[in-house]
């Protein structure tokens, strides 16, 4: 099967490769896992606490090159967007531009996965420390 | 209900659904409606298979549906002898293999995930957490390689990382053998679907590691060969 060039680009050149912080109360945290080929994709999102907007973006994926290039593509568009702009970024959005074949179209499942998953944890923390402010004025 | 008979395209007459020949006029019957490969085998849905047995009923069947002996044969029945080889050899591989076959009754008994969204869902997260931690483990040591270290420094730090990775394959086999018991215990008494559920989603989520721990060995093997 052939990769398109995009997919190789990605592929030989990963964009955003590493990790942020995972404690930081900015940084989300998505670690998704495709059972049917063994392959597992941690993304990471900084949001700026001000703006709303995703600052920065990382992942570090171990599985086949349609995995790594999705995630990589992934990181690149989720910079700049605010956290709802991110929940609109689709599967087929990553397949078209990459012109994934359909036997990789997991691969880009995995990666709004791992987008979800990082924007839901970053959610869990932002009420986690909501929480006892919004609280004060009851008491 | 799945039916229970089929009409023979010879005779018109009924033939239960797994025969092969019909009992009216002895005919092969076509391959239309059917049950699964277990039963064309003349098979219960047991994990437990008796590779010997197995063997045996393939070759027998095997040998009465062959292609040869319908040479001469009208073009329906040709027909039907070449889909029930192809069918019959289809079976034979699925449930030779232990993994293939567990893999097999769980789409049967529609217990397997339909969509890879809903596949990946189901991968318990401190797994996931296990096996990114391994896979990272193990790109440092090619790092470090890369960076010119010698063997005998990674090998042993190889060696360590693959201990538990066995520890859990061995764990993931034994259970895997302790769940097929189990059905089949639960099938010989004729348990209620109900009752046979919760092993079925057992097997489910143990097969969910498998790949993931054939990855992790594969990878140790490959850094321990160069």
């Amino acid at each position: 099967m052939a990769y398109s060039s995009k997919v190789i680009d990605h592929y030989e050149n990963p964009r955003n490769v590493g990790s942020l912080p995972k404690d930081d109360a900015h940084v989300g945290t998505g670690l998704v896992g495709a059972p049917e080929c063994g392959d597992v994709m941690k993304l990471q999102v900084k949001v700026n606490p001000e703006t709303g907007v995703i600052d920065d973006a990382k992942f570090k994926t171990f599985g086949c090159g349609s995995a790594i290039a999705s995630s990589s593509l992934a990181t690149e568009w989720l910079k700049g967007k605010t956290v709802e702009q991110a929940l609109a970024i689709k599967n087929t959005d990553i397949v078209s531009e990459l012109s994934l074949p359909p036997v990789k179209i997991h691969c880009s499942v995995l990666a709004e996965d791992a987008i979800k998953a990082a924007i839901a944890d970053y959610r869990k923390k932002q009420q986690a420390a909501e929480a006892p402010a919004a609280a004060q004025p009851m008491i | 209900m799945p039916p229970t008979i089929q009409a023979c395209r010879e005779c018109g007459g009924g033939a239960p659904i797994d025969a092969h020949f019909c009992p009216q006029c002895s005919k092969i019957l076509s391959l239309g409606q059917h049950g699964d490969y277990f039963a064309f085998l003349g098979l219960p849905r047991r994990l437990m298979l008796d590779a010997a047995d197995l063997e045996q009923r393939f070759r027998m069947l095997s040998r009465q549906f062959h292609p040869d002996f319908f040479y001469n044969a009208a073009p329906a029945e040709r027909r039907a002898s070449l889909e029930r080889s192809s069918y019959l050899n289809d079976a034979y591989r699925t449930l030779k293999q232990p993994v293939s076959r567990i893999e097999y009754l769980l789409q049967l008994e529609g217990a397997a995930a339909r969509t890879p969204q809903e596949q990946s869902r189901q991968v318990p997260p401190a797994l996931l957490e296990e096996v990114f931690a391994l896979n990272e483990e193990l790109d440092e040591i090619r790092g470090q390689r890369a960076a010119g270290a010698a063997a005998r420094v990674l090998a042993p730090r190889l060696e360590r990382a693959r201990q538990p990775i066995e520890r859990r394959r061995d764990e993931h086999e034994r259970q895997l053998a302790a769940l097929s018991a189990e059905w089949d215990a639960l099938l010989d008494r004729a348990a209620a679907p109900a009752a046979r559920r919760p092993v079925l989603d057992a097997l489910r989520e143990c097969m969910l590691e498998r790949n993931y721990i054939r990855n992790l060995l594969a990878g140790i093997e490959r850094e321990l060969g160069d």
